[in-house]
């Protein structure tokens, strides 16, 4: 069945943020047909969002040097979408096969058949659970920069920042950014674990232009960074009103007897990103597992092919690995369809680029690896699937009798099997039901749909 | 590692969890039991099943089975608990003529069985059910179904058994790699991990029964998949709050199909719809049937068929959104009756299998009836017609 609802293009783009953009703005520039499948309401992805109207929504909200080229970026992708790429935002991809996305738009079921894909999802927050994560006014540091920098709603007055790794840094500017007071930014790595990164930033231009814009902003509004610090709790009547922080060891263990309680009404966790790689299970491409890398990821070929043919995969979804990874990469992607559609040979230095940018991305994110000791902070009764309501003891208990694997896990006790599909729960579930201190986990088993989509569009699916 | 047990169950389903359960609360606490999965406890069928508390009054036999079976899960939710036992009922709906003329027959099977089901009329139904479109003709409200939580029950009869007896032991990630034999008899259970001296064994594999049976160098057991495809919506947008099933559905789902379940290719399957409301919310659709060997890939045109009939009978589906669609594989047996009971030629012995879509309306009656066999007393309901004897050739 072929209706006005089946659309057709050389290439299908899932993602519109720097990998989706870098690819789809090249591919398009060379001739070929492009439409790009967004979840958001503009271009640019998690990292460049912006409003409906192109703004962040804070007046004079200063952004880092990275954003320049992240606005560049938009800008000829924005040119482009005049011309031969369709972006379609609001787009739920829901199933995918070689060849053809499935989507839900605008209450419409959809499907986009393209000769090649790639695939640019991004990646998701990862969810460290501590008593009173749960209170209204506690949320991921993503979270936070979508209310902020896609809605333009300033979340509070005063705000806790907690975490590990370098996304702690945006998120405190975006807050300042939005006239929110920082009275705390804690990074639960210590000075000298954080201090592996610095080669990697120092010999990067761009990353060490970036840090110190950061770290001005920072000093500016007099906001200091407290090393080996995170946040053991958060209290409040119907939402937060005051957070216990305290000290971490080298493991991310909190040290009882360093808690100090702090007032404040906004709290952003952001203790790294997890990729997002169901879209590439789904289809069939082989993963692998590194912590460093944010967990489970996609494997590609040195020109980003993954082993299912017309099937790239850029950016985030191939390892956390930020923006200009993602920007690179989608980059050589292009190239490689290009290529492969009778074009030109890769540019030698176009491979370079990418994988000088995830060398790069991967030496500074080594000393960011997830800790451990971090999963101590959730008391028995602390809730870890938020879908469903379970406990760490209940999911503790139902590794103990029905085996410790994610699988059991989410049979024994139901977590996992809410609406975000263990999405939140899962990078910690496993590790903390049963004490697992290299925090692997389970590939997760993919099921349509990839994100939740109304009866009805499942129904209707064309074919 | 060698030990020494006096039963093991090969299957931590929601068969076996019940076979565990009756076993420590008829035997006395020195009887060691351990409970072998190959994969997580409740890991296969019993998760990815619907759990629909089923009595079917087609005739006194099956009646007896299934009527003593769902009252045993209302007093386990009362010893027990903790697996969302829901006394909704259930709602068999017409949509036809033929359907219509169901209905009548169905109302006097549960009366022949000194039963009761409400005759309901096009009015009626929606005053139980308001989720439903207003042109159903007429259905037939059983009270006396529910809905549980199929894994969470095995978890829960799992830890009763250990809280009555510590010589429960169970064993996720545990296969079973082979069964050593002593004359006819058995002496021993070889799982990856341990061998078990035993000299009694409880096959409860459900559609991996035949697996463990060939382990004995026996005649195949006749216990085939058969597929359904399901999916479940997200919480707190359930239309519906009874448990509804097409009356349809009776034509087919307990009926032999008259396919061979061994070709795996010929069947272009059935389905007829039954919804579940949850305890959270949420929705779940089934089911289809279809015999195409393990394949659990979901068969797109069938859960469209499921999803379609929900969306006829309860209109308010359609903009539900659906969070996951999965396979689940029944176990289903040639002449369509469980197995339960020994296996006369291997002394020791025991079939507790092949309920295809009643396994979890009869899980705790089949654990009942192996418990007292293996006790040595007289099962509470006539299991002649489920002994195993039938296919011994």
């Amino acid at each position: 069945m072929s209706d006005d609802r089946t659309i057709e293009a050389d290439v299908g783009v899932v993602g519109a943020g720097p990998g989706g953009m870098a690819a789809a703005t090249k591919l398009a520039a060379a001739g070929l047909r492009v439409v790009v499948l967004d979840e958001g309401q503009r271009a640019g992805g998690q990292i460049y969002r912006q409003l409906p109207n192109g703004t962040n929504g804070h007046g004079l909200m200063a952004e880092p040097p990275s954003h320049d080229q992240g606005h560049e970026l938009i800008k000829s992708f924005e040119k482009q979408t005049e011309r031969n790429v369709e972006l379609i935002h609001g787009a739920t991809v829901w199933d995918a096969q070689p060849g053809r996305l499935w989507f839900e738009h605008e209450g419409a079921s959809r499907l986009l058949r393209c000769r090649h894909m790639v695939l640019a999802p991004g990646a998701y927050d990862r969810c460290i659970p501590f008593p009173g994560w749960t209170l209204p006014g506690v949320m991921t540091a993503g979270a936070l920069q979508v209310m902020i920098r896609g809605f333009g709603v300033v979340p509070g007055k005063r705000a806790l920042v907690v975490g590990s790794g370098p996304l702690l840094l945006p998120t405190v500017t975006s807050l300042l950014g939005a006239g929110v007071e920082v009275v705390a930014a804690l990074e639960a790595s210590s000075r000298w674990q954080a201090l592996r990164a610095l080669p990697a930033v120092a010999l990067h231009a761009a990353r060490r232009r970036e840090a110190f814009w950061y770290l001005k902003q920072l000093s500016r509004a007099r906001v200091k960074l407290q090393w080996g610090w995170t946040v053991f709790a958060c209290e409040g009547d119907g939402r937060v009103q005051r957070a216990i922080i305290g000290k971490v060891d080298r493991s991310g263990r909190p040290r009882r007897g360093t808690e100090r309680t702090i007032e404040c009404d906004v709290v952003g966790a952001g203790f790294g990103l997890v990729p997002s790689i169901e879209i590439g299970l789904r289809l069939g491409v082989a993963s692998q597992f590194a912590a460093t890398r944010g967990g489970h990821y996609l494997v590609v070929d040195a020109e980003q092919r993954t082993a299912v043919a017309t099937v790239f995969a850029v950016g985030e979804i191939c390892g956390i690995g930020g923006a200009e990874v993602a920007s690179a990469e989608g980059e050589l992607a292009a190239a490689s369809i290009l290529r492969e559609e009778g074009g030109a040979a890769i540019d030698p230095a176009v491979v370079a680029r990418a994988r000088s940018e995830r060398r790069a991305a991967d030496s500074m994110l080594r000393a960011f690896a997830p800790l451990p000791g971090l999963h101590e902070l959730a008391r028995p009764d602390t809730i870890v699937c938020r879908c469903e309501d379970i406990t760490k003891l209940a999911a503790g208990q139902a590794a103990a009798l029905h085996g410790e694997s994610m699988r059991a896990i989410k049979v024994g006790c139901r977590a996992g099997m809410g609406p975000c599909q263990a999405r939140i729960c899962g990078p910690s579930l496993q590790a903390m039901a049963t004490d697992n201190t290299a925090c692997t986990m389970d590939l997760p088993v993919v099921q349509v749909p990839l994100k939740p989509v109304s009866s009805e569009t499942i129904l209707t699916a064309p074919e | 590692m060698s030990e020494t047990a006096d039963i093991v169950v090969i299957g931590g389903g929601i068969i076996g969890s019940s076979v565990a359960y009756y076993l420590a609360k008829l035997l006395g606490i020195s009887t060691r039991i351990v409970i072998c999965d190959r994969g997580p406890i409740a890991g296969a069928t019993s998760a990815s099943c619907m759990g629909h508390l089923m009595v079917t009054p087609d005739n006194a036999q099956e009646y007896a089975l299934t009527k003593t079976s769902v009252d045993l899960w209302r007093g386990l939710h009362e010893d027990l608990g903790g697996f969302d036992y829901n006394p909704t009922g259930a709602l068999y709906l017409a949509e036809t003529d033929e359907d219509q003329e169901m209905i009548p027959v169905l109302h006097k099977q549960f009366a022949d069985n000194g039963d009761q089901a409400d005759v309901l009329d096009q009015k009626q139904v929606r005053e139980i059910e308001p989720g439903l479109a207003d042109d159903i003709p007429g259905a037939l409200f059983y009270s006396g179904d529910g809905v549980v939580l199929p894994m969470l029950a095995a978890g829960a009869m799992l830890r009763g058994a250990q809280a009555r007896n510590p010589n429960v032991i169970v064993r996720a990630n545990c296969a079973v790699k082979g069964i050593e034999r002593d004359g006819d008899g058995i002496s021993a259970v070889v799982t990856e991990h341990s061998v078990i001296a035993t000299k009694t064994v409880v096959n409860a594999c459900g559609i991996w029964t035949p697996d463990i049976g060939d382990m004995l160098g026996q005649s195949r057991i006749p216990i085939y998949p058969r597929a359904g495809n399901l999916a479940i919506t997200g919480h707190h947008v359930s239309p519906i709050r009874t448990q509804l099933l097409e009356i349809s559905y009776l034509r087919f789902a307990h009926a032999t199909s008259g396919v061979d379940p061994t070709k795996t290719d010929a069947d272009s399957g059935g389905h007829a719809v039954n919804m579940q409301p949850q305890t959270n919310g949420g929705c779940l659709i089934g089911s289809t049937r279809q015999f195409r060997g393990r394949n659990k890939e979901v068969n797109r045109d069938l859960l469209r068929r499921s999803l379609q009939r929900a969306q006829r009978y309860v209109p308010g589906i359609a903009q539900a959104p659906i969070v996951r669609t999965w396979v689940g594989l029944r176990p289903y047996s040639i002449d369509n009756h469980p197995l339960i009971g020994p296996w006369d030629p291997v002394p020791g012995f025991w079939i507790a299998a092949g309920h295809e879509g009643l396994g979890i309306s009869m899980a705790p009656v089949t654990g009942l009836l192996i418990a007292q066999q293996i006790a040595g007393m007289t099962p509470s309901v006539n299991v002649a017609p489920y002994l195993p004897a039938r296919f011994v050739s």
